[in-house]
């Protein structure tokens, strides 16, 4: 089966997790949602196009490593928000803000979390593999993206080509696996990676190790734009290869 | 893949800017306990901006840079641009069944509600910039409006009686729409409600700026003297108040991608698939113009008037193609040792030496044949390759690009 494989490298970069109230914490691989919003902007999709958004993610089967940990922070934030900001809107209301005057009397507080420094390897398949867009089709449209792409936040714009290759391999571990010796610079090397992958794949030990069983709520439900559903995967930590002379 | 290395064949649909500017002892974004933000990044510990501290100080910039003089300039010369509702919400009807008594009675009414009653002459029309969100809209209410009232009375009536009824929602509409606002908001985006259809994504994505060398902070103390106190009349030696704060000295890498074909379609209301087509690109490549020098000259920062950070760029480099955008941060993964007693060079100049070699480097590898044109001091200058000039002539190119571009 043919991989697509992205190397995501940036000073600063977030997958996003659950927002509770003004903490936006992250996890440590990148969600299902935003691999398909990252390809889908690649293409030019434009945000209301819900169905092709939600076709795409549903044909995903996808895994990831850290490459690189870097290190978690916490982006402080303020932004001053109006009782009057306003805006039009396509359902022909006047749509505003809410609260009493006391909620504008000083910044909105935002806490962000985000990860410096860390470099992460996606490895993903389409099922199925024929229907359009094809891992062609979407390892051209990163090459030459119809707009600049980010990973996580806008203001986390990659320093490298993102689209790094594809590989054929049996299952995601091997992929990623596979995907390690195509790495431009790579890290210095350790010998196992923190990775996840979907539930099934890989349970031949020459590859992973300490594989423990998850679940996530990673998938958009495109139509409403929150995430829904449970998606289980493993995580655990992957064998960089012996290299072979 | 072919290699695309010649400059005709180059489509300027990203334009990234890079700058490096130093800002000595200041303090120019901080944390929520008062320290300046930092950022780990390979070899050291860094200091950081950003990038809502950058654009917010590019955003509220008062100079001959300025969004909002842009804004007046073009309020008085731009029409092609007033013409938005006859070009794109009534145009493409009129190639459809309905009349042509119908869809101009339509078009009167859109263009009464919008521009008052110097409607009739696209010369007295009040500067509304309409983006695609918007005329997309509009044109789906004039569509719907003329297949369900083919006569034209009957559609000149049913235009105004829905004008009416969507009074609140199409006033604001306008309001949003109003020349400096409407350029503010198709380079930094807005985003008010919970419709992504008529929201506008910001056409700009702006990367935190850090010091390409370890961070290099000083703990300030000072005291605040009450010039009123008399010890002849008892009072104390004088202090009034002891506090410290924290400085940082830094050069820092910046980077910003325009995405080309998101600034036009905000800008002129067209798909931005059909960016390069039959578009006024007059005002976007103006905004490009504006924008390279809003990045050279305009210092972020609080404390001004204790610290006074108005450095400008030393050096601002960019680049034009249609590849995936990408900063240069990693040529300063390892971070840049403050001096060299090999060498005896400056710190810019080893710094901008490190970037033109990584530049080198990454051409080499991926082929990728951006345009590239620089404006920077003699000490930092990245070499014939890349053609050397002056602000002016920086940004003039840059906004060529996207003024000339063609598909």
């Amino acid at each position: 089966m043919r991989h697509l494989l992205l190397d995501l490298d940036a000073p600063l970069m977030s997958f996003g997790g659950d927002l509770v109230d003004a903490y936006g914490v992250v996890r440590d691989f990148p969600a299902k949602s935003m691999l398909a919003g990252l390809l889908a902007n690649a293409l030019g999709w434009e945000r209301h196009d819900a169905d092709a958004h939600a076709a795409l993610q549903a044909r995903i089967v996808m895994g990831s490593a850290r490459v690189g940990e870097g290190q978690r922070q916490r982006e402080f934030q303020t932004a001053q928000l109006g009782a009057n900001d306003r805006g039009w809107t396509t359902r022909g209301r006047v749509e505003g803000r809410a609260g009493g005057a006391e909620t504008y009397r000083s910044p909105h507080i935002r806490y962000r979390d985000m990860d410096a420094d860390a470099r992460v390897l996606i490895a993903f398949r389409l099922n199925p593999a024929e229907v359009a867009p094809d891992l062609d089709t979407l390892a051209a449209a990163l090459v030459r993206p119809e707009r600049p792409l980010f990973i996580g936040r806008k203001p986390f714009v990659p320093s490298r080509p993102l689209c790094c290759g594809i590989t054929e391999a049996e299952t995601i571990p091997a992929a990623l696996v596979a995907g390690l010796a195509m790495l431009d610079a790579p890290p210095p090397r350790r010998d196992t990676l923190r990775a996840q992958w979907p539930v099934g794949e890989a349970p031949d030990a020459a590859l992973v190790s300490g594989a423990q069983e998850e679940e996530l709520t990673d998938e958009r439900h495109w139509p409403s734009g929150v995430h829904a559903g449970l998606r289980r995967v493993m995580q655990g930590r992957l064998h960089w290869p012996e290299a072979t002379a | 893949m072919t290699p695309e290395t010649t400059e005709t064949k180059m489509l300027p649909k990203f334009i990234q800017i890079h700058f490096l500017a130093a800002w000595p002892g200041a303090l120019l974004n901080r944390d929520d306990a008062g320290l300046a933000k930092r950022l780990p990044f390979g070899t050291a510990t860094r200091t950081r901006i950003s990038s809502q501290c950058l654009k917010r100080h590019w955003r509220m910039a008062d100079d001959r840079h300025a969004l909002h003089e842009l804004a007046r300039r073009h309020g008085v010369e731009g029409v092609r641009t007033k013409r938005a509702i006859e070009r794109e919400v009534t145009g493409p009807l009129r190639d459809r069944s309905f009349t042509k008594e119908a869809v101009d009675a339509v078009e009167l009414a859109f263009l009464t509600k919008f521009y008052g009653k110097n409607a009739k002459d696209p010369q007295q029309r009040q500067a509304l910039l309409f983006g695609r969100p918007e005329l997309a809209w509009m044109r789906e209410q004039a569509e719907r409006i003329l297949s369900e009232n083919p006569d034209a009375a009957a559609a000149k009536s049913a235009a105004e009686v829905w004008i009416k009824e969507e009074k609140a929602n199409l006033n604001q509409l306008r309001d949003q729409n109003v020349l400096a606002a409407s350029l503010e908001a198709a380079l930094f985006g807005r985003m008010v409600t919970s419709d992504t259809r008529a929201n506008r994504d910001a056409a700009i994505h702006v990367a935190h700026a850090f010091t390409v060398h370890p961070e290099q902070a000083e703990l300030d103390y000072f005291t605040v003297v009450d010039d009123l106190s008399r010890r002849d009349q008892g009072d104390d030696a004088g202090a009034a108040g002891v506090f410290d704060t924290e400085l940082t000295s830094g050069l820092y890498y910046g980077y910003v991608v325009v995405d080309v074909p998101l600034l036009v379609s905000n800008l002129t209301g067209c798909v931005r698939g059909d960016w390069a087509g039959d578009h006024d690109r007059a005002l976007a490549a103006q905004v490009v113009e504006h924008l390279v020098h809003l990045v050279a000259e305009v210092s972020p920062g609080a404390k001004k008037g204790s610290t006074a950070p108005y450095s400008r760029a030393e050096l601002v480099l960019v680049e034009a193609g249609d590849r995936q955008p990408r900063t240069l941060a990693n040529a300063f993964r390892d971070a840049v040792a403050l001096d060299d007693r090999d060498t005896n060079h400056s710190l810019g100049h080893r710094t901008a030496g490190k970037l033109a070699g990584y530049l080198g480097q990454m051409d080499r590898m991926y082929e990728t044949g951006e345009a590239r044109r620089h404006a920077a001091i003699d000490d930092l200058a990245l070499g014939k390759d890349i053609p050397n000039g002056s602000i002016r002539e920086l940004a003039t190119w840059a906004g060529g690009l996207v003024r000339d571009a063609a598909i």
